[in-house]
């Protein structure tokens, strides 16, 4: 740091929000008013992430947005805010595509009634009609919701090839549970959030249980040598294979910070923003860089799909680290 | 003679509440930003404590609506957004507030007990699902962002609505009417047959706590920018509360204030010096606090005090 001639030592200060807004905007007012914190970390979840960002830009405090993201946020003027995540408005596009290629011809849309499941929703079927996908179903469930089994079933019996579901990871559990239960299979099985997760959906299913599924994401150690080193210093680290979502973005937003503060030379939030959301610095993924309204534009990936236990990118395009697999072979018996 | 000492008693109780409200009102010329958002968030739970036991506490009917109430505030605030200068908002919201109170009254209060418990809670739930559906199905999305307004104005407008809720709560629990709630606590029947129009002075009542939620809603709503609604009808809004207000203690007006400050400063220091285990020791708190204190807090001064002064009376005597 060259403001200071030395290395700065970091001490870490975190807060539990209880998943509770109110509680998460009074916490960060804290961290900024009370522990004068030099730098700020978002909450997680899209809905924390945009009540956080209007907070931190009204101190002028460079949020990272990691974990969420919406169109939404750019209707209001941020400039301390920088979007690291891709979501529809890339994702959706990429997978009609995808779509398109395999020869998908009829889908059923399901999605989260809340910020992200509706944004996808939405987002999702006039890029499918585009490419001549007919979207026989388009429904969307409440959070909190028990059982899927009427949605599956309805799916099924308008014989769809591709079933899409914009969900959070309780729902997306159910939807492939109850999906092997029932033994309904689509030629194509999305989901956004979950497939990205070894932990959580490949440790629960398995690897021949997950063998097709399509999620968001997506990256796996073959997307750039920083990419193998991120997943072979995670597992060492951690002993389980890291998110193929998000696991490199953020990794590689935080080569970025770190780059534009060592440049900067100082702590000044604004002068660090400046470098920002101008400079293209070398990260594990490749070159990182925000454009003019501080999204992040290299994505190192939009869709994923298990096969034979790794979280392929199967964009249409030179990300691509694998064809799609379609259509998905059968959930495995059960014994 | 007695009538100086009445109007005495009477000036200096108004004093009080008078020194106290300057206090607050000077407040933020020498608090800190932080503690002025800390001061604001208790407010916000001061004003559903000292409503909800406006209603609940006098006639025993267990409300657990609040979160309703406040939610319906906190989505008038989302809806209106600028359209309107801002003290109409607050009051939109709570008009917004009271009318669905008087209404849901209306159909409700003649349930007792459990079954009013039920139904109250159910109107959350009820609430949020109605708008998360509204939202998914006509307006096509679920986000909506509030103007946010600053630290100070947020402060002022809570600061106005809690010396507003009680004055009214005063002047309710001191009038004939707050004597006729009392009635309607301890037996409903003999108090209708007394010619206390027992439902219009339930509904009414009820409403006038609704209203005061339902503008807390929509001041809280700036402060948090971005609502959905999950987030405008938490179901622990309802619950916090009862809680407060039964942990202050429900005899005294005072009582609620006491409960929902301590609860508010306790949340606050356990959040942030424990954050791991600060669920547990709260509930501890909570446990310890309903076993062994009946009466809440309040109650439990009240008879130190008793105590102490019979002890003082017998040692003058002895």
């Amino acid at each position: 740091m060259e403001e200071y001639g030395r290395k700065l030592p970091v001490e870490l200060k975190r807060y539990d929000d209880k998943s509770d807004i109110g509680t998460m905007a009074n916490l960060i007012e804290k961290l900024i008013l009370e522990d004068k914190v030099d730098f700020l970390f978002p909450p997680w979840g899209t809905a924390w992430l945009f009540a956080a960002a209007p907070i931190a830009n009204k101190y002028g405090y460079i949020l990272i947005g990691g974990p969420g993201g919406a169109l939404k946020l750019k209707q209001i003027d941020l400039p301390y805010f920088f979007q690291v995540l891709n979501f529809s408005d890339t994702q959706a596009p990429a997978l009609a595509e995808i779509f398109e290629e395999v020869g998908v011809k009829t889908a059923a849309v399901v999605y989260r009634g809340d910020l992200h499941g509706i944004e996808y929703g939405e987002a999702m079927v006039p890029f499918f009609e585009e490419r001549g996908i007919e979207v026989k179903m388009k429904k969307s469930y409440p959070p909190g919701i028990k059982d899927m089994s009427s949605l599956l079933k309805e799916a099924d019996g308008l014989n769809v090839d591709a079933f899409v579901a914009a969900c959070y990871p309780d729902g997306g559990m159910m939807l492939t549970s109850q999906s092997m239960e029932l033994g309904i299979n689509f030629n194509a099985f999305f989901m956004t959030v979950l497939p990205f997760s070894p932990s959580l959906f490949k440790g629960t299913f398995g690897e021949r249980g997950v063998e097709g599924v399509m999620g968001g994401g997506a990256w796996n150690a073959k997307t750039s040598p920083g990419a193998r080193d991120l997943v072979d210093k995670f597992v060492n680290l951690f002993g389980e294979e890291p998110d193929y979502w998000g696991g490199l973005y953020y990794w590689a937003s935080l080569q970025h910070f770190r780059q534009a503060i060592e440049k900067a030379g100082t702590l000044d939030q604004k002068k660090i923003r400046d470098i920002m959301a101008s400079e293209r610095f070398d990260t594990a993924l490749g070159p990182y860089w925000y454009d003019e309204d501080r999204y992040f534009v290299n994505h190192p990936g939009e869709i994923g799909q298990w096969q034979k236990g790794v979280f392929e990118v199967i964009d249409v395009g030179e990300k691509r680290t694998a064809p799609p697999l379609y259509p998905k072979p059968p959930w495995p018996k059960k014994k | 003679m007695n009538g100086r000492i009445t109007t005495l008693n009477r000036l200096q109780r108004g004093i009080v509440p008078l020194v106290l409200l300057a206090v607050f009102a000077l407040s933020p010329l020498v608090l800190k930003q932080y503690a002025l958002i800390l001061l604001t968030n208790t407010f916000m739970y001061i004003i559903l404590a000292v409503s909800w036991s406006m209603f609940s506490g006098p006639t025993g009917y267990i409300s657990l609506a609040p979160a309703a109430f406040f939610g319906a505030g906190v989505y008038t605030s989302a809806v209106l957004g600028f359209a309107l200068p801002f003290p109409l908002i607050v009051i939109t919201g709570g008009l917004a507030s009271f009318c669905m109170a008087f209404l849901v009254g209306a159909l409700t209060l003649r349930l007792r007990g459990i079954y009013f418990v039920m139904f109250t809670f159910g109107l959350v739930e009820l609430l949020l699902n109605f708008v998360l559906w509204w939202e998914v199905t006509v307006t096509g999305t679920t986000g909506r962002v509030v103007p946010p307004l600053g630290n100070t104005t947020v402060f002022y407008f809570m600061l106005a609505i809690l010396a507003c809720l009680l004055l009214t709560a005063f002047r309710l629990k001191h009038s004939k009417y707050g004597f006729a709630l009392q009635s309607i606590g301890q037996g409903e029947e003999a108090a209708a047959h007394t010619g206390i129009h027992v439902t219009a002075l339930k509904m009414n009542t009820f409403a006038l706590s609704a209203f005061f939620m339902g503008a807390a809603g929509v001041v809280m709503a700036t402060r948090w920018t971005y609502i959905d609604p999950r987030i405008a009808f938490n179901p622990t809004l309802s619950f916090l509360p009862v809680l407060m207000a039964i942990f202050g203690g429900l005899g005294q007006l005072y009582g609620p204030i006491i409960g929902a400050a301590i609860f508010t400063y306790l949340e606050e220091f356990l959040i942030t010096r424990f954050p791991y285990h600060y669920m547990l020791i709260f509930g501890i708190t909570m446990v310890i606090a309903i076993r062994y204190l009946p009466d809440g807090l309040v109650g439990l001064v009240q008879k130190a005090w008793k105590q102490w002064s019979r002890r003082k009376h017998g040692a003058a005597q002895g």
